[in-house]
């Protein structure tokens, strides 16, 4: 019964307005979490051994790598370049592609936690970037190893709370 | 902390973290029956969607824009309602409907629930099902074939069998 099966995917005005992301291969923001997961425990191992103006300026570094891949989308990516230049041609093609609004909000929560963690560094309670250095290293891991994408989740209970996804005529 | 005990740290937080998505993988793809005396009766309007049940069955598959799994449960399901007559399938996306998210309890997407011909729920499914767990559930709502009764340990009783 084909024509029964159907997406109510089509876009609604508002979300029209908002420019499409160019599809990505899924295993490019998964390549890039393992990079970020390592760096992360790197950060957190200088967090724990006292280099804790090391520990800092690394996670600053990883906050504007998330926040490259929040803003200017996980396919434009420094790791996602990589990826495409390196990786991807050893590769066997992707069963399927995935759109890239994804994991470009999951970059979106990882510059969150990082933001945090540099935050409070600089205030001087510098254990909080080791500790948002482990949060953001869960979820980088989980993606990297599991296929997890932790932000695509948050952002369905962001929606659930009203926070996201509130469609300016009422649905 | 010596180095030492900074990389013993960071191996328990690895295996922590590998517990975790144990845990996550061993959850995903379940299918939950859902006992007939708190089955709900569900139409196309109450999920937001203007295309007909089927009569047979309908899968009704919940997603976001910011799934990464759901247009690869929306392939499957869409291909297994396209070789089943009286099966539909139905995309719902939430992304601007927190009301149904509420409603239907999502918490993570995909999401799908299967209905009977009548609209009835009999299972949910958190994230992305697998191709034979559906086949057998349609088995078992399209009903003249007993041997195909679902027996995996995950499907704990056949309350509707008829």
């Amino acid at each position: 019964m084909p024509s029964d099966s159907v997406s109510n995917h089509a876009p609604t005005p508002n979300q029209a307005a908002q420019p499409r992301r160019a599809p990505v291969d899924p295993r490019g923001p998964r390549f890039s979490a393992a990079i970020t997961a390592v760096l992360l425990l790197v950060v957190i191992f200088l967090s724990l051994t006292g280099a804790s103006v090391a520990a800092l300026s690394l996670l600053a570094v990883l906050a504007v790598l998330f926040a490259w891949g929040a803003f200017a989308g996980v396919g434009r990516h420094p790791y996602g370049l990589l990826f495409k230049r390196f990786v991807r041609p050893r590769l066997a093609p992707p069963a399927e592609l995935e759109d890239a609004t994804p994991p470009t909000f999951a970059q979106g929560v990882g510059l969150f936690v990082s933001v945090i963690g540099v935050a409070l560094g600089l205030f001087g309670l510098a254990p909080f970037v080791g500790i948002a250095a482990g949060l953001a290293f869960i979820a980088a891991f989980l993606n990297a190893v599991f296929d997890y994408c932790l932000g695509c989740q948050l952002y369905l209970l962001l929606v659930r709370a009203r926070v996201l996804g509130r469609s300016p005529a009422a649905a | 902390m010596n180095p030492f005990g900074a990389a013993l740290v960071l191996v328990a937080l690895v295996a922590v973290a590998t517990v975790l998505g144990l845990v996550y993988r061993s959850r995903q793809g379940l299918f939950r029956d859902v006992a007939d005396d708190e089955a709900t009766v569900l139409t196309p309007a109450d999920v937001g969607s203007q295309v007909p049940f089927g009569a047979a069955a309908t899968l009704v598959q919940f997603s976001t824009e910011f799934c990464s799994r759901c247009p690869g449960t929306h392939r499957l399901l869409t291909q297994i309602a396209d070789g089943r007559p009286g099966v539909a399938h139905v995309d719902v996306d939430l992304t601007h409907r927190a009301d149904l998210a509420s409603r239907f309890g999502v918490l993570q997407t995909p999401t799908t629930l299967i209905l009977d011909g009548a609209g009835r729920v009999h299972a949910r499914v958190g994230g992305p099902p697998h191709r034979a767990d559906v086949l057998r559930h349609l088995d078992h709502l399209a009903g003249p074939e007993p041997a195909n009764f679902p027996t995996a340990s995950h499907l704990p009783g056949s309350p509707h069998a008829q």
